[in-house]
């Protein structure tokens, strides 16, 4: 009798003890797994602590979180926040080769006139529906509708065929032609042969088709509304003020994230970045949100300093340029005078620290296809006082003597970046005897002067970087078109044939060298300095993203959106101050 | 007094209506747009659009005209550079009771502790009492008020981390949809909004309070062997009250519209920072509801001090036609 009340009671309280440790289990996320069942890294901090925040600027004019809608004024616009509701056809990997995003495989036709992208079977949408290339085709319609007035639309004129006529009104965008054959089939018909359209279907998550048609575009700005076929879903939204994305459950594309939120907080980017970085209140920091003086505190602190990840970001080059069109810069004497007489060599290692730049004697930075990696182009316009002064007195200012008072003129710098171009004017003054003031204007004005025709800026100091990975984009502000008044028309032609050539790729290259050759020595540009970009990571934060490149470089390289997926916070973070543990 | 108001409320309408004229064309003149953004600007075609969907490509005239008809009904049109692109009273009306609060607590400890301190230094004229008034008021109106906004982050948020959660002055959680009557989230933005007018409020309380006391009227009252708490509230302060309220009342439209560098420094998503930052932007729209949002608050405030002179002095009166 009491043995079987002994077992009976046995019995009972396994069960007990089972039901009170497995119960809360079911249907519990383990600390160490991500939503989608996989286990975190080894070294990865539990799940709830897989969180990461950046800086937003409260300043910065902003519309939408979608690069469909808008480029210029996207939320959070440097932190990495908008476009995570969606994948980009393709994607670039640490080398910057052109890598499957949510299309699997891409081809040009025969012709080369057209590309067709297959898209990776089973994508779909937080709400369930599937992703098609439908949805692709419609947010390239809504880009091109002359009343969405999309700000991003040069990238496909002369490109996409129709492109220009539908941005005109004198097509529908229906007659673009890009066009879903079936759900996972995209194709591109191109103005002809475009070796490097793929290239520029980089930047632009889709918006839902059906969303896009019921809602209107806003519907990304509403947690309600929003539905993602990307890594993260938005959660939060007030504008100015704070913008937080989660892990997407249904995501099933290539870069799943370890990370399960993403926030942006809004404060003073530029003067606080670094400050809320050392309080622990955020994980990453863009190099411009570093001022001088911070970067000293990074440098003297080893664990800063071997977090802090320079980069080519995207191969920007600092510059300054004429008008070409009108005295004195129309005699190319002048030019190369003044191109002479920059110090490059001086204004890195004294000014802008070797650290932040490379002294630029061409346009193309190292690395980046085409660009000089030989230095054939430095002696054009390196620097040689005598030399400069001899060719401004052939051009009939001996010592300065008559050259007329210049303005250099800024667009909005920095302090410390004007403290470049402040350098450049004083070392181009100071060997040609000529006067040079320089004038920080605002941004609107100085692009408002400099795009002007006939220009209103005659002398003055901007900076460019890519836009996609081909020499067509950077060459292509040079060209007589673009946003410069100089005109060399073996340049354009050069331009002009290299980006329609298909089949022989060294050729094309070779006919970007030298066309870059020739804006060298008809100094088109004076080029200052290739900029060496990068960010400070808090020490905990980790990932393949890390991967050092095929030059040893490890770090968050342009276009690698492939890293949200591979980034996660180490359980070092257990041992830091900061806004996950307080 | 009440045809009084009305007159000053019509001539107010007049006022706004020629602000509302000299600063759209004036931002119109401006060279730059709201759209000349970018690396590359903007292809004609595109700019076209723009201007189109923005109803910027319609002559000035009747871009003015379609404003004015808009804004007698409150409707500013819809901001360029807010997400979404809502309306600019949505906006405003957002945003601004996070910057009301910033600036009630702002006048409240400014004109508060200001004038007492004021009223003590000019009591103790000369004094360790009044050196440091003086020395603390001088430094509250050359200190701009971004350099110790940097300063109190660096002292109170990074380097002790005050409070039990430091971040809150890095990043304070302050948000249109959740802002507490009070919280001390808004202790280093009004801290730092308050100095500067605390040190003019207590300069020009002193000034006036000591000028006060050396009148006649106020030794005559000593010699009537009227009490100090008397001699103060009926003679000293009633009288130095009308320069104070001069030039201290007008100073409330600025505190309760909000400062862009104590918005942007802490992070505090208010209504200040569109002041400047609608400028740069170029957000029309934007900038008119503003400008006639700020010209209705100084002509208010304006009202307002004519009105109490006439409470404080009982030789001021109004009667007649724009006398007061």
């Amino acid at each position: 009798m009491y043995r079987k009340l002994s077992v009976l009671l046995l019995m009972l309280s396994v069960v007990l003890w089972v039901s009170v440790i497995a119960v809360p289990m079911i249907g519990a996320q383990d600390a160490n797994q991500d939503i989608y069942g996989r286990d975190l890294p080894e070294d990865a901090a539990p799940y709830d602590m897989q969180v990461w925040t950046q800086l937003c600027d409260s300043t910065r004019q902003e519309t939408s979180l979608s690069s469909v809608v808008t480029v210029y004024q996207r939320i959070c616009g440097d932190a990495h926040i908008f476009d995570k509701f969606g994948d980009s056809l393709v994607d670039l990997d640490e080398n910057l080769n052109l890598i499957p995003g949510a299309a699997e495989s891409w081809e040009p036709s025969e012709d080369g006139a057209s590309w067709t992208f297959k898209l990776r079977p089973g994508q779909v949408w937080s709400d369930g529906t599937p992703l098609t290339a439908a949805d692709y085709v419609a947010s390239y319609r809504f880009m091109v509708d002359p009343a969405n007035a999309y700000d991003f639309v040069w990238m496909w004129q002369g490109t996409i065929r129709g492109w220009s006529e539908a941005v005109a009104g004198e097509i529908t965008p229906e007659e673009m032609g890009m066009e879903a054959v079936d759900d996972l089939t995209l194709v591109v018909h191109t103005d002809g042969p475009r070796p490097y359209l793929p290239g520029t279907l980089y930047f632009w998550p889709p918006l839902q088709a059906k969303a896009l048609a019921e809602l209107g575009p806003n519907y990304v700005l509403d947690p309600a509304t929003s539905v993602s076929s990307g890594p993260f879903i938005l959660t939060e939204f007030e504008a100015g003020n704070r913008v937080v994305v989660q892990a997407n459950p249904t995501y099933n594309g290539y870069r799943k994230p370890f990370l399960s939120e993403l926030r942006g907080i809004y404060g003073d980017q530029l003067n606080g970045s670094f400050l809320a970085f050392q309080n622990g209140d955020v994980d990453r920091v863009n190099y411009v949100h570093i001022s001088p003086a911070d970067f000293e505190v990074v440098a003297a602190d080893p664990v800063l300093s071997a977090n802090y990840r320079p980069n080519f970001g995207d191969f920007r080059t600092d510059y300054l340029f004429f008008d070409t069109y009108n005295p004195p810069f129309d005699n190319q004497q002048v030019r190369l005078a003044f191109a002479k007489a920059l110090d490059r060599e001086s204004i890195v290692a004294n000014v802008i620290g070797s650290q932040f730049g490379i002294p630029a004697y061409s346009f193309l930075a190292p690395g980046f296809p085409a660009s000089d990696t030989e230095g054939a182009l430095k002696p054009i316009q390196a620097y040689d006082c005598d030399a400069a002064k001899a060719l401004l007195a052939e051009a009939g200012y001996p010592d300065g003597a008559g050259f007329p008072a210049q303005e250099l003129k800024l667009r909005g710098e920095s302090e410390s970046r004007a403290n470049w171009f402040i350098a450049a004017a004083a070392s181009i003054s100071d060997c040609l005897n000529v006067e040079i003031t320089v004038n920080n204007m605002e941004f609107s004005a100085f692009m408002e002067s400099i795009l002007a025709r006939p220009t209103t800026l005659q002398f003055g100091a901007v900076s460019y970087g890519m836009d996609y990975l081909d020499p067509s984009n950077m060459l292509g502000v040079w060209v007589s078109t673009g946003r410069h008044s100089w005109l060399n028309a073996e340049f354009d032609q050069l331009v002009q044939d290299a980006n329609v050539l298909v089949g022989d790729p060294a050729a094309r290259l070779a006919m970007y060298q030298e066309a870059e050759r020739i804006l060298v020595e008809d100094v088109g540009g004076i080029f200052l300095v290739h900029r060496i970009q990068g960010d400070l990571f808090q020490p905990f934060i980790a990932g393949e993203c890390f991967r050092p490149d095929a030059q040893g470089v490890s770090a968050l390289h342009w276009g690698n959106d492939w890293c949200w997926g591979s980034f996660y916070i180490t359980n070092g973070v257990m041992d830091a101050d900061t806004y996950r543990n307080r | 007094m009440t045809g009084y108001i009305i007159r000053r409320m019509v001539a107010l309408f007049f006022v706004m209506l020629m602000v509302s004229i000299i600063v759209f064309v004036l931002m119109n003149a401006v060279p730059g747009g709201p759209f000349s953004l970018g690396e590359r600007g903007y292809t004609p075609d595109a700019m076209a659009n723009l201007e189109r969907k923005y109803g910027l490509d319609k002559p000035l005239l009747e871009r003015y005209w379609n404003f004015l008809s808009g804004a007698l009904r409150l409707d500013f049109g819809y901001s360029f550079a807010v997400a979404g692109n809502p309306p600019v009273t949505d906006v405003i009306l957002r945003t601004w009771p996070v910057t009301l609060h910033v600036g009630i607590y702002t006048i409240v400890l400014s004109f508060g502790l200001g004038s007492l301190m004021g009223i003590v230094a000019a009591y103790r004229r000369n004094s360790w009492l009044d050196n440091a008034v003086t020395f603390t008021a001088t430094l509250g109106i050359t200190l701009p008020n971004f350099i110790i906004a940097t300063f109190f982050l660096l002292i109170f948020g990074f380097q002790n981390g005050w409070g039990q959660d430091p971040r809150k002055w890095i990043i304070p959680p302050l948000s249109p949809d959740s802002l507490p009557l009070l919280s001390w989230d808004y202790f280093l933005p009004v801290l730092t909004y308050a100095l500067a007018p605390l040190a003019l409020v207590a300069r020009y309380t002193r000034s006036s309070v000591s000028d006060a006391l050396s009148a006649d009227y106020v030794r005559t009252a000593r010699a009537k062997g009227l009490s100090h708490r008397a001699i103060m509230f009926r003679h000293v302060l009633r009288n130095a009250l009308i320069p104070m309220v001069t030039v201290l009342l007008p100073q409330i439209p600025n505190l309760l519209t909000g400062s862009l560098f104590i918005e942007v420094v802490y992070g505090i998503p208010g209504l200040g920072k569109f002041f400047v930052t609608s400028i740069f932007n170029r957000d029309y729209p934007m900038i008119m509801g503003l400008v006639l949002l700020i010209a209705f608050f100084w002509g208010l405030t304006y009202l307002l001090t004519d009105i109490l002179y006439t409470l404080i002095d009982p030789r001021i009166r109004i009667t007649g036609r724009g006398s007061a």
